[in-house]
């Protein structure tokens, strides 16, 4: 849980509005993220949940200006960060925010970092690309950074390669070079998947020190509703490239709203408990290259009704600021 | 939960004192230095017919090597393995071959363990070729039986794997070491790479399963939340051996190992109340190379608790409750 409030009195730090982004494949044109929208805060950390191909990652991409066109499109939409429109920024502008203002950290490590050089040349390429500082100058501020996320012996383990450490020292690594140019934006995709669990408790509480530290804000990438209940301040659920639900962490848990959530966290199985018979959700998510019409989720929902066939719902803002993709959740709330 | 046959006679699977270490050089070409790296450094326990029993443990402890010594896909060291009484230790591919009617596996990943280029009824059908167990028309029958019998439609027979998702594909890969009808299967990490939404099926499957056909699992995880819903025993693995075992119940309320109380207490819960509230224990560093050798306890180095004695000489299973034993100086 994260200890600093965030202030959502101020203006928003990032706004991403009605992202489109659409795969072309020889078979169909793959709809990846279906017009998605939210903000981020100063000193928030935003959780996206969603189970594979539901868009979560292709959001990011896009809005790091990161998706490979072709096969990739951005169909439509904008990301505000600071004044400007990221979408529109051309590459070099782009370079000069991507890992400076607003930083990437990826699943695997050991793809993300390059295995010929070592750390120190890689921690330093950024700090001296972005800041100007010399080399020497960038050399202090590496071993200072390799301090602040937990590795020891820092001046000698920069002369290192990245095979030389280990999974969750890698991703200690990666963190290091994520915040050395003191990003607004840590984008955290699956930050911890790849690693144990103990592992996976050292990362989750380093970043929120960091996040305490430095007020940095987070959007943390995430299948793992653990993770999120761990260190997400709000929550975006993610299905089908579209945002089915949004709330408050607490709120998520307690009360969710979108059938597809309810079901989520009903098929979750918890070390704490034995369950008869896991709850599961019925059949597979839908084809994004090929749509039905109505609600995504419709065929594997338990509560849909003749409409979810006819129209896709939109987000329905319910009474208590929450808002939902859903009619049957919408109707509910208002008869409540 | 299934509740397990407890028979009289001889368990189904004993493992006793299993070793497996893989030899290594490194360094220089004109000095190199030797070690072995202890993969799995002395493991016992037995599986009774219809139960199970999960192996937790980190990555590089030695759980899949466990699996993979037992049907012999990696000779063991020393120690022995006995499948109904028989031991099988080590033995090769020939003498092995009555065994793999009785002891099967199912993998972590079904794309890369499932041939691509074959249909999912010669797939399934592999097995009853290799054993002679049925022909022609009747091991089509056969295959649509099996296929039906883990939620797959028959109509699917004659497609490849590449058009099945995952959970359908490590349906495709249950219903192959179903097809020879063994007493065990070793499952090592059959949903981690599965969806939430699909793990959930795949769990339910496999208890299913076991009800219907009376079978026995190890089952091999990481994931300690899906372990507590289908094991009913359960050992925990650091740096190839056993730190504690016991009824599943047991250990999940009263982890007693320091690692296992710290491995329990990091798995992130899906409820934000409880997660802001509960303790929690926090290991420092991570697990160390499996080539070092201890004289004492292999967690002595990370262990909050360590005391002289933890690091001189090793600790034996001692038992704690009824079934439940831990290896450890200073709990015991």
């Amino acid at each position: 849980m994260n200890n600093t409030p965030a202030d959502r009195s101020s203006e928003p730090l990032l706004q991403v509005q009605d992202l489109q982004v659409t795969f072309k494949t020889d078979l169909a044109d793959v709809r990846a993220v279906r017009g998605v929208s939210f903000d981020v805060y100063p000193g928030e950390t935003v959780g996206i949940v969603g189970e594979s191909g539901s868009g979560k990652s292709v959001t990011n991409l896009a809005l790091m200006g990161l998706v490979p066109k072709p096969p990739g499109r951005i169909d439509g939409g904008q990301v505000w960060y600071d004044g400007q429109n990221l979408l529109e920024l051309d590459d070099r502008s782009m370079q000069s925010i991507r890992g400076h203002k607003i930083a990437m950290i990826f699943q695997d490590p050991m793809t993300a970092l390059n295995p010929l050089m070592t750390v120190g040349q890689q921690l330093t390429e950024m700090t001296r690309l972005h800041l100007g500082l010399s080399k020497s100058a960038a050399n202090d501020q590496a071993a200072d950074m390799l301090e602040l996320v937990g590795i020891s012996n820092a001046k000698k383990r920069l002369r290192d390669y990245p095979h030389q450490f280990s999974g969750g020292m890698r991703q200690r690594v990666m963190i290091a070079m994520a915040l050395s140019c003191q990003p607004d934006l840590l984008i955290a995709d699956e930050p911890t998947t790849a690693l144990d669990v103990t592992i996976q408790a050292q990362i989750l509480e380093l970043l929120r020190e960091l996040q305490e530290k430095r007020g940095t804000s987070i959007i943390m990438i995430t299948h793992d509703l653990g993770v999120v209940a761990e260190i997400c301040d709000r929550v975006l659920v993610m299905y089908a490239g579209q945002v089915v639900e949004k709330a408050e962490v607490k709120e998520l848990f307690a009360n969710p709203q979108h059938p597809y959530t309810k079901g989520l966290l009903r098929s979750l199985p918890r070390f704490d408990q034995v369950t008869d018979s896991l709850y599961a959700i019925p059949g597979q998510p839908p084809d994004l290259g090929n749509l039905p019409a109505g609600c995504a989720f419709r065929d594997r929902c338990d509560v849909s009704v003749e409409q979810c066939s006819q129209e896709a719902p939109e987000l329905y803002s319910l009474h208590d600021g929450r808002l939902v993709s859903c009619f049957v959740a919408k109707e509910e709330a208002s008869n409540a | 939960m299934p509740e397990a046959q407890t028979s009289d006679n001889q368990p189904l699977l004993q493992v006793d004192d299993l070793k497996v270490h893989f030899p290594f050089s490194r360094g220089s070409f004109l000095n190199p230095e030797r070690g072995f790296i202890r993969a799995v450094d002395g493991l016992s326990f037995d599986i009774a017919e219809g139960e199970t029993l999960a192996l937790v443990g980190e990555s590089g402890c030695g759980k899949s090597t466990t699996a993979r010594a037992i049907i012999n896909l990696v000779k063991p060291t020393s120690g022995t393995v006995r499948l109904n009484g028989d031991d099988i230790t080590g033995l090769d591919d020939k003498s092995m071959m009555q065994h793999r009617r009785v002891v099967q596996m199912v993998f972590q990943d079904p794309i890369a363990s499932l041939n691509p280029r074959m249909t999912v009824g010669d797939i399934i059908g592999e097995p009853l070729k290799i054993h002679g167990l049925a022909k022609g028309k009747d091991r089509k029958l056969e295959v649509l039986r099996l296929m039906d019998l883990v939620g797959l439609n028959p109509r699917f027979l004659n497609r490849y794997p590449h058009e099945f998702s995952g959970g359908q594909r490590q349906r495709i890969g249950i219903a192959r070491a179903l097809a020879v009808n063994p007493k065990l299967i070793l499952c090592d990490e059959p949903v981690s790479a599965l969806d939430v939404s699909i793990q959930a099926q795949i769990v339910n499957l496999l208890r299913d399963l076991q009800q219907q056909l009376g079978l026995s699992y190890l089952f091999i995880a990481h994931d300690l939340s899906v372990v507590r819903q289908i094991a009913n025993r359960v050992g925990v693995m650091y740096l190839g051996r056993l730190v504690e075992l016991g009824d599943s119940e047991s250990v999940y309320e009263n982890p007693t190992h320091p690692y296992t109380e710290a491995l329990l207490s990091a798995v992130p819960v899906p409820d934000p109340e409880l997660a802001a509230s509960r303790d929690r224990i926090r290991l420092r560093g991570e697990v160390p190379s499996p080539d070092k050798q201890y004289p004492g306890c292999s967690f002595a180095d990370r262990c909050p608790l360590v005391e002289d004695q933890c690091r001189s000489e090793r600790p034996e299973h001692k038992s704690i409750a009824d079934e439940h034993t831990i290896a450890c100086w200073v709990r015991q």
